[in-house]
């Protein structure tokens, strides 16, 4: 049979987004891809070098839909850095909270994401459900529940109501519960491991060069955590060491993509109940704000999905001279046709399913 | 015992056609040009081919009414039980619920109350909403298609389908026919559809109705064999391919004392054919030529319209029709105590296709490549063995 090309996306179940996969099939075998990026382009950067500091946080919500937090909180440590302010002991913990709610709520809907694509739709059911106790609580101090605003230059936006720590313990011990039912219903199913076993392959060497970080890299048996290797907030207080996993030394496949963000979510929970036990008390925002930078200040976070880098220059105005950033997902994605090849057309939703996609900072 | 066909036969003979025919002798001379074939007509009505016509006629619309009506229950329990396992509440829309609609649009409702308005009812209604929209859809045929092909293939699909439903009969009362080949005719239209698959799959112009209907043909070549091998110990044992008597069978009590029903002593038989049967009529986890996830909606994704719908019918009834099967050859079929054969039937039926729908919410899709290596080296041994138990248990008792 002859080699075709076949288009999955712009308008694709696939895609988790908006972007195009062509992949180049020989019956269903594949042989070359090529992703194109592009079509969700909304030139973040240059905008933001038109507005003022504090107007960028509203932007970079709208970065990543699914981990809006974070990317917010990369952009106010740059700027932190940038002006130089110092923020309050207690933001830094509210901070480390809020992040690591964002990475468990990311990590669900990446969970709920994934499992249409494997052709279970009652997995989309289940990590939305789960999802939605952690944007609840997230609405509590931020009052959003997709875009929050609440990481601001300096601190957050307000103190965590009282109270907070119960509410999140019971929605905790909820998740644990409920992960639990997951690791019986996935890990235990004979055709979830036969999809994902051995399908998407890729050694730590070679996601060390192609750039890929995050979890995808920690599940080839890569121990580099951002939170450690590069510290930033709270986490330097607090006791952790990086999860990894991976189906054979030092390989990454979709089940390991899937057990390291499973293993995500409960180090994750330990480190909130460990920042809120350890919070003390006094102000969430600094004293005094500077609106005026000049210097150049960059600053990296561990994003739900891999290193999160922005690189900020001021000219001594109130806005910024050069904003860059960059996204874990665009240099994953640049690597997929890699790991797509020599795999069959029904892998495609698999692997790139499991990678987690996140379009809207891929595309910036 | 009498057939739906020999008593449509018998009506046709006896009432029907003596009706009818005089009022077209009357019509033959009156107006030579244009009523010169109506004599023609009662002539053909008269002789046994056009008798073998209008009882068959009866017979399909008896048959499609019967298999539309359990595509409704199905369809509503695939969603209600869906909705269940998703802890959701499933469709909710039902009469009562229009009129709290109305009586809050009406205003008779002072205040809007997210407590106690629930608009709550068992949602029969949403089947009506579906039946409506694709009556009201255009049916497009896209503009490169193979207009003729396109068109064929949907016919073969559905055709086939309800074909199938005359060929099983639900009690010895309720029969629509009594094809002396009994269920090996019934298989062999079961694997007639995949032809309209990839007829569809071809002739649509588009790279994933084409990937779709070559996986249905692929996916034929995996389970057929180990279907029919499993099938075949149940022929053995009860010496005949007719649904009549593979139930006799399993009702003789003289072998062990009691009816046994053909899944104790086959039982691996049985889980090849539940398997096998799964592939059959396409549901997850074998629903590859519709794999939504990677082939949008596989050979479905340019039918649109009532196409999509007789479709969409189409598949319950070929699920309605295994869970039949599957009763007959290993459930003892209409056999059991108190109750009426049908109503037995109906409940060993209802019991496995509730056992599809579970299933098809609690698994994921495999691969194309996985279902054959499935099917040439599992069930196919599998299948021998269970031939091979199945000699045995004929062999020595």
């Amino acid at each position: 049979m002859a080699e075709m090309w076949i288009h999955m996306g712009p308008q694709h179940p696939m895609t988790h987004g908006l972007w195009n996969l062509r992949i180049k099939v020989d019956g269903e075998t594949i042989t070359d891809a090529v992703p194109e990026l592009g079509y969700l382009h909304r030139s973040v950067e240059k905008i933001g070098e038109r507005r003022k500091y504090f107007m960028n946080t509203t932007l970079t919500d709208r970065l990543c839909y699914a981990s809006a937090m974070t990317w917010t909180h990369c952009y106010c440590l740059t700027v932190e850095e940038l002006m130089g302010v110092e923020t309050p002991q207690r933001a830094k913990y509210i901070r480390t909270i809020v992040l690591e709610l964002q990475r468990i709520a990311s990590h669900l809907m990446w969970l709920g994401a994934y499992l249409p694509d494997l052709g279970l739709i009652t997995g989309f059911l289940y990590g939305m459900r789960d999802r939605e106790m952690f944007l609840n609580l997230l609405e509590i101090p931020s009052g959003g529940r997709l875009l929050y605003n609440y990481v601001r230059i300096g601190g957050v936006k307000r103190d965590l109501p009282p109270g907070f720590a119960a509410k999140a313990e019971r929605v905790m011990q909820t998740l644990e519960q409920r992960l639990k039912e997951y690791e019986d219903l996935y890990d235990n199913s004979k055709i979830f491991r036969m999809r994902t076993d051995d399908v998407g392959c890729y050694s730590a060497s070679d996601a060390i060069n192609w750039g890929i970080t995050g979890p995808n890299l920690r599940s080839a048996g890569v121990a580099f955590d951002l939170r450690q290797a590069d510290s930033y907030d709270a986490y330097p207080e607090l006791d952790f060491t990086p999860v990894t996993t991976s189906a054979s030394d030092g390989i990454s496949d979709c089940f390991s993509r899937y057990r390291q963000r499973i293993d995500e979510m409960y180090q994750s929970m330990d480190l909130i109940r460990q920042a809120l036990a350890k919070m003390p008390e006094g102000e969430v925002m600094a004293d005094s704000v500077p609106v005026r930078a000049s210097g150049e200040a960059f600053r990296r976070t561990e994003d739900s999905r891999g290193e999160a880098l922005m690189y900020l220059v001021g000219d001594g105005t109130d806005r910024p001279y050069r904003w860059k950033i960059r996204s874990p997902m665009f240099t994953t994605v640049s690597a997929s046709p890699h790991f797509l090849k020599g795999y069959k057309v029904a892998d495609v939703p698999a692997i790139m399913g499991s990678i987690d996609m996140c379009i809207g900072e891929t595309d910036k | 015992m009498t057939s739906l066909y020999e008593w449509s036969y018998w009506f046709c003979e006896a009432w029907l056609v003596p009706l009818l025919t005089p009022l077209l002798y009357f019509q033959e001379h009156i107006m030579p040009p244009f009523s010169n074939p109506a004599g023609d007509l009662a002539r053909w009505m008269e002789s046994d081919p056009g008798l073998n016509v209008l009882a068959w006629s009866i017979v399909v619309n008896v048959a499609l009414m019967i298999g539309f009506t359990n595509v409704i229950i199905v369809v509503y329990l695939e969603r209600k039980i869906a909705g269940r396992i998703m802890d959701r509440r499933g469709p909710m829309l039902s009469f009562n619920s229009l009129k709290e609609i109305a009586s809050d649009l009406a205003g008779s409702v002072p205040e809007y109350n997210w407590k106690t308005t629930t608009y709550a009812g068992i949602g029969i209604l949403q089947n009506v909403a579906d039946g409506i929209k694709f009556f009201c859809k255009e049916m497009i045929v896209p503009a490169k298609a193979d207009r003729l092909l396109y068109t064929i293939g949907p016919v073969i699909f559905i055709s086939s389908s309800i074909l199938l439903l005359i060929l099983v009969p639900f009690s010895p009362r309720i029969a629509a026919s009594s094809a002396p080949l009994g269920l090996l005719v019934v298989m062999a239209a079961f694997s007639i559809a995949p032809i309209g698959v990839l007829t569809t799959g071809w002739a649509c112009n588009n790279k994933y109705t084409l990937i779709g209907g070559m996986r249905s043909a692929a996916q034929l070549m995996a389970y057929e064999i180990p279907l029919l091998l499993s099938m075949a110990g149940v022929f053995l044992v009860a010496g005949s391919f007719s649904p009549m008597d593979i139930v006799a069978q399993q009702q003789d009590a003289s072998q062990f004392g009691i009816p046994m029903w053909n899944v104790i002593p086959q039982f691996i038989g049985f889980i090849v054919f539940m398997v096998c049967i799964l592939a059959e009529v396409e549901r997850i986890p074998f629903d590859l030529p519709e794999a939504e996830a990677e082939l949008v909606e596989g050979w479905t994704t340019e039918i649109g319209g009532l196409r999509l719908g007789l479709t969409f019918a189409a598949e319950y009834i070929r699920g309605f029709v295994g869970a039949m099967i599957a009763t007959v050859l290993f459930l003892g079929g209409w056999a059991g105590p108190f109750l009426p054969g049908e109503i037995w039937f109906l409940i060993k039926v209802y019991g496995i296709l509730i056992f599809f729908i579970i299933l098809r919410w609690s698994v994921p899709r495999i691969r194309t490549d996985q279902i054959l290596l499935l099917g040439w080296k599992r069930l196919l041994p599998l299948s021998l063995l269970n031939l091979a138990i199945a000699i045995l248990f004929v062999e020595v008792f």
